[in-house]
C-alpha cells in the first residue's frame, strides 16, 4: 500500500508538470490557433534563466521560478510577435505557422545548447526545497508537493480567468473570430499578446519547477515535456483548461504504474496506446466542445 | 669453392641485414602537414561528453605538433564534422571524410550504434578509425578499425569486488538503463558478482536514457530496502536517478559508474554525487604518471578546467595515430597507417601509466576506485 500510494504521489506530481505545460500549450492552440512547438524552448530557457538566478545571483528559489516564469513568458511575446504576427498579417494559416514554430525551436534548442555549453545542471542542494515532507508513513519530497500545488493554483486561476473574467471572454472571442471579436470591440492585440505571454509563463513554471525536481536543466527539458504536455492537450479538449489538467495529471500516474507494475520498457506504448484508445472512443477529449473549429 | 659460396651468402645477408636496420633506423614520415578528421558529439543528447572527447583530441593535436610526436616535421589538423550524436550524420560525416583524400585517419564516437555505421563505411573506404568512447565488443576490425577504450567488464567486476568485501550486503537493489547495451551489461556483470557471493538481488528497475523524472524508478528500488544500490545509466539519467534516490532520502550506499567522474558532474550536483564509489581509470588528483600531470596541466591552462575521463580517450585517440604515424616511411597512405595502427601493442604516450593494446582493441589499463568528497576533491575511495 505504501508503494502504491508513493507512486502515486510520484504519478501526478509528474502529471502535474504535463498539465501545467499544457495549459499554455492547449491555450495559444484554443485561442491563437497555433500549434506551436516552440513552446517546448520556454520552459528550457525559464529553467536556465531560474538557474542563472539561484547559481549567479544568488536569488532565493521563489525569486528565481518568478524569474524564470516572466521569462518564459516574455519569450514567448518575442517569438509571437516576430514569428507569428506577420504570418497573422497575411493570413499565413496553420501550416505556416507551425512551421516557423519549428524553426523557433530549433534556434531557441540550439541558443539554449550554447547557454548551457550542452551540459545538463542542476540547482545545488540547498538551492531549491530539497527536503522531505512526512505524510504518516510516507515521505514526499518538498518539490512534488510544490508542483502538484502550483498545478493547483495555475490550473484554478487560468481556468477562472478564461471563463469568468472579461479578458477571458476576450481570448475566448478572439479564439472563435479575430475579425468579428475586433468588430465587437476585442482589442485582438492584446488578448494576442496576453495569451502569448501566459502561455510561455506556464510552460516557464513547469520548466522552473521540472528542471529543479529532476535535476535536468538543459535544452532537452522542454522537448521532454512537449510531446506529453500535447497528449494532455488532445486527450483534455483543446479549449478547456480542466481537460488539460485532468489528462496531464492521468498520463503521469499511468506512466508511473505502467513502469512500476508492467514493465518501463513499453511505458511510453502503453501508455499512448491508451490515450489513442480514450480518443478513438472520444475524439473531442474530456472536455472538448463539439463546435471548436481548430481541432 | 664452397667456403668461397658460404662467404658470398653470409656478406649478402649481412649487407641485407645492414641495409634493413639502416632503413629502419631511418624510417620517417615525411615532413608536411596531415590532416585527421573527428566525427565529434559537440552538439546533441551527449554534447556534455562529447565535447571533452573533442578538447582532449585538441590538445593531443597541439601537443603533437609543438614536440614532433609524429616525427620530424610532421604535423595534424584537425578537420571537424559535429554529428550530434545521430548514426545518418555519423555516417555522412564518414562519406565526406572518405571522399576527402587529404584525411588521413579519423576518430569517432561516443555512441555504439554511431560507431558500428561509421566503422562499416570506414572499412568499406579504406578510411583508418580510432574509437574512442563507443565499448561494444567486436567493434575494432583489422586493420582499419581500433579503439581506445576498454571493454566493460574488469573495472565493475573490480568494484563489485570491493563493495561486496566491504559492506558485506544482504540485499541490493539494481537501477539499470534498459536501451542501452552496454549499461545492461555493465550491471549485469556487477550483479553476478554479488550474487556469487550471496547477495541478494531485492529489485532490478529500468529506467531509459531519455527519461527525465525518475521518482518512480527511485521509490521501486527504495522500497525493497536495499543496503546498497547500483546505478548504471547514462550520465543524465544516472545522476538523475542518485538525485531522485537522495531526495527520497535513501541513507544506504549508492554505487556507480565513471559517469560522475568528470569535474562537471561534481560543479553540477555537488554533494549529491559525494561518498559514491566509482572506477575510473583517470582521474584529476590521483591518476599520478608524469604523462597525467603534464595533460592535465596542459588541458586546465588551454580549457581553464579539470580534464574528464573522456577528454583523456580523446586524447589518447589522437596520440594513437601519432605513434602510428612515427612508424611509417615516407608518404604515408591510409592503409599503411591502418596496418601500423593496428599493430601497436603498447601506447607510448598515455595518462593511465601504461595502456595496452590488443588486435586493435585497448585493454583495462589499471583500475582505480575512488568518490567525490563534499568538498570537490575525489580520493581513492576508504569505507
Amino acid at each position: 500500500m505504501q508503494l502504491f500510494l508513493e507512486q502515486l504521489i510520484n504519478g501526478v506530481s509528474l502529471g502535474s508538470l504535463y498539465a501545467l505545460f499544457g495549459i499554455g500549450f492547449g491555450l495559444v492552440f484554443a485561442t491563437l490557433g497555433i500549434l506551436n512547438t516552440a513552446h517546448g524552448a520556454y520552459a528550457s530557457w525559464a529553467a536556465i534563466l531560474g538557474y542563472y538566478a539561484v547559481e549567479w545571483l544568488q536569488v532565493p528559489f521563489p525569486m528565481a521560478v518568478v524569474i524564470g516564469t516572466v521569462g518564459g513568458g516574455l519569450i514567448a511575446i518575442i517569438v509571437d510577435q516576430v514569428g507569428f504576427q506577420p504570418l497573422r498579417g497575411r493570413k499565413g494559416g496553420m501550416l505556416g505557422a507551425l512551421i516557423t514554430s519549428i524553426a523557433f525551436l530549433i534556434v531557441l534548442d540550439s541558443l539554449a545548447g550554447t547557454a548551457t555549453g550542452h551540459q545538463s545542471w542542476a540547482f545545488r542542494p540547498g538551492h531549491y526545497p530539497d527536503g522531505l515532507i512526512d505524510f504518516g508513513p510516507i515521505r514526499v519530497p518538498q518539490m512534488q508537493v510544490i508542483i502538484i500545488a502550483a498545478m493547483l493554483i495555475v490550473g484554478i486561476g487560468m481556468h477562472l480567468l478564461v471563463q469568468r473574467t472579461r479578458i477571458g471572454a476576450a481570448m475566448r472571442a478572439v479564439g472563435w473570430n479575430e475579425e468579428a471579436a475586433s468588430l465587437g470591440g476585442v482589442n485582438a492585440r492584446v488578448v494576442i499578446l496576453i495569451t502569448a505571454f501566459l502561455a510561455g509563463a506556464t510552460s516557464g513554471l513547469a520548466g522552473v519547477l521540472g528542471g529543479a525536481a529532476t535535476a535536468n536543466i538543459s535544452y532537452q527539458l522542454g522537448e521532454g515535456l512537449l510531446l506529453k504536455g500535447f497528449a494532455a492537450v488532445v486527450v483534455g479538449g483543446f479549449n478547456d483548461v480542466r481537460g488539460t489538467i485532468i489528462a496531464g495529471v492521468l498520463l503521469g500516474v499511468t506512466e508511473v504504474f505502467v513502469s512500476q507494475y508492467l514493465s518501463s520498457t513499453y511505458r511510453d506504448g502503453v501508455t499512448y496506446v491508451l490515450l489513442l484508445g480514450f480518443l478513438f472512443l472520444r475524439p473531442r477529449g474530456l472536455f472538448g466542445s463539439g463546435s471548436f473549429i481548430r481541432a | 669453392m664452397q667456403s668461397s659460396k658460404l662467404f658470398r651468402q653470409a656478406l649478402a645477408i649481412g649487407i641485407a641485414t645492414s641495409l634493413g636496420f639502416a632503413n629502419a633506423a631511418i624510417a620517417a614520415p615525411d615532413a608536411g602537414e596531415y590532416q585527421l578528421g573527428i566525427i565529434s558529439d559537440d552538439t546533441g543528447p551527449i554534447a556534455s561528453a562529447g565535447i571533452s572527447y573533442h578538447d582532449g583530441a585538441d590538445l593531443a593535436i597541439k601537443e603533437i605538433n609543438e614536440k614532433g610526436l609524429a616525427g620530424e616535421g610532421v604535423t595534424f589538423t584537425l578537420s571537424v564534422k559535429d554529428s550530434a550524436s545521430d548514426a545518418a550524420r555519423s555516417v555522412q560525416a564518414t562519406t565526406q571524410f572518405a571522399a576527402d583524400r587529404n584525411i588521413l585517419a579519423i576518430i569517432c564516437c561516443v555512441l555504439s550504434p554511431n560507431a558500428a555505421g561509421v566503422s562499416q563505411f570506414a572499412i568499406q573506404s579504406g578510411l583508418p578509425v580510432v574509437i574512442y568512447g563507443a565499448t561494444r565488443e567486436g567493434l575494432p576490425q583489422e586493420p582499419y578499425i581500433t579503439s581506445v577504450v576498454a571493454l566493460p567488464g574488469p573495472q565493475e567486476v573490480l568494484l563489485a569486488e570491493r563493495m561486496a568485501a566491504e559492506f558485506a550486503p544482504k540485499k541490493v537493489a539494481y537501477i539499470k538503463q534498459s536501451d542501452s547495451d552496454i549499461q545492461s551489461a555493465r550491471a549485469t556483470k556487477v550483479q553476478k558478482v554479488m550474487e556469487a557471493v550471496g547477495v541478494e538481488t531485492s529489485a532490478e528497475v529500468f529506467v531509459l536514457g531519455a527519461d527525465t523524472d525518475f521518482s518512480g524508478p527511485a521509490t521501486q528500488a527504495m522500497v525493497t530496502k536495499p543496503e546498497m544500490i547500483f546505478v548504471w545509466a547514462n550520465q543524465t539519467a544516472g545522476i538523475g536517478v542518485i538525485t531522485a534516490l537522495r531526495q527520497r532520502g535513501y541513507d544506504g550506499q549508492i554505487v556507480t559508474s565513471d559517469i560522475i567522474s568528470p569535474p562537471a558532474v561534481f560543479e553540477k550536483s555537488g554533494a549529491t554525487v559525494a561518498n559514491i564509489p566509482f572506477a575510473v581509470s583517470f582521474q584529476p588528483g590521483v591518476s599520478d604518471s608524469s604523462t597525467a600531470q603534464a595533460f592535465i596541466d596542459a588541458y586546465k591552462a588551454d580549457y581553464g578546467k579539470l580534464p574528464d575521463v573522456y577528454a583523456a580517450q580523446g586524447y589518447t585517440a589522437i596520440h594513437l595515430i601519432a605513434q602510428g604515424m612515427k612508424s611509417l616511411d615516407g608518404k604515408p597512405t591510409r592503409k599503411a597507417l591502418a596496418e601500423a595502427i593496428w599493430n601497436i601493442t603498447e601506447i607510448e604516450h598515455n595518462v593511465y601509466g601504461g595502456q595496452q593494446m590488443e588486435n586493435g582493441q585497448a585493454r583495462t589499463p589499471g583500475t582505480l576506485i575512488v568518490n567525490w568528497t563534499k568538498e570537490g576533491e575525489v580520493k581513492r575511495w576508504e569505507k
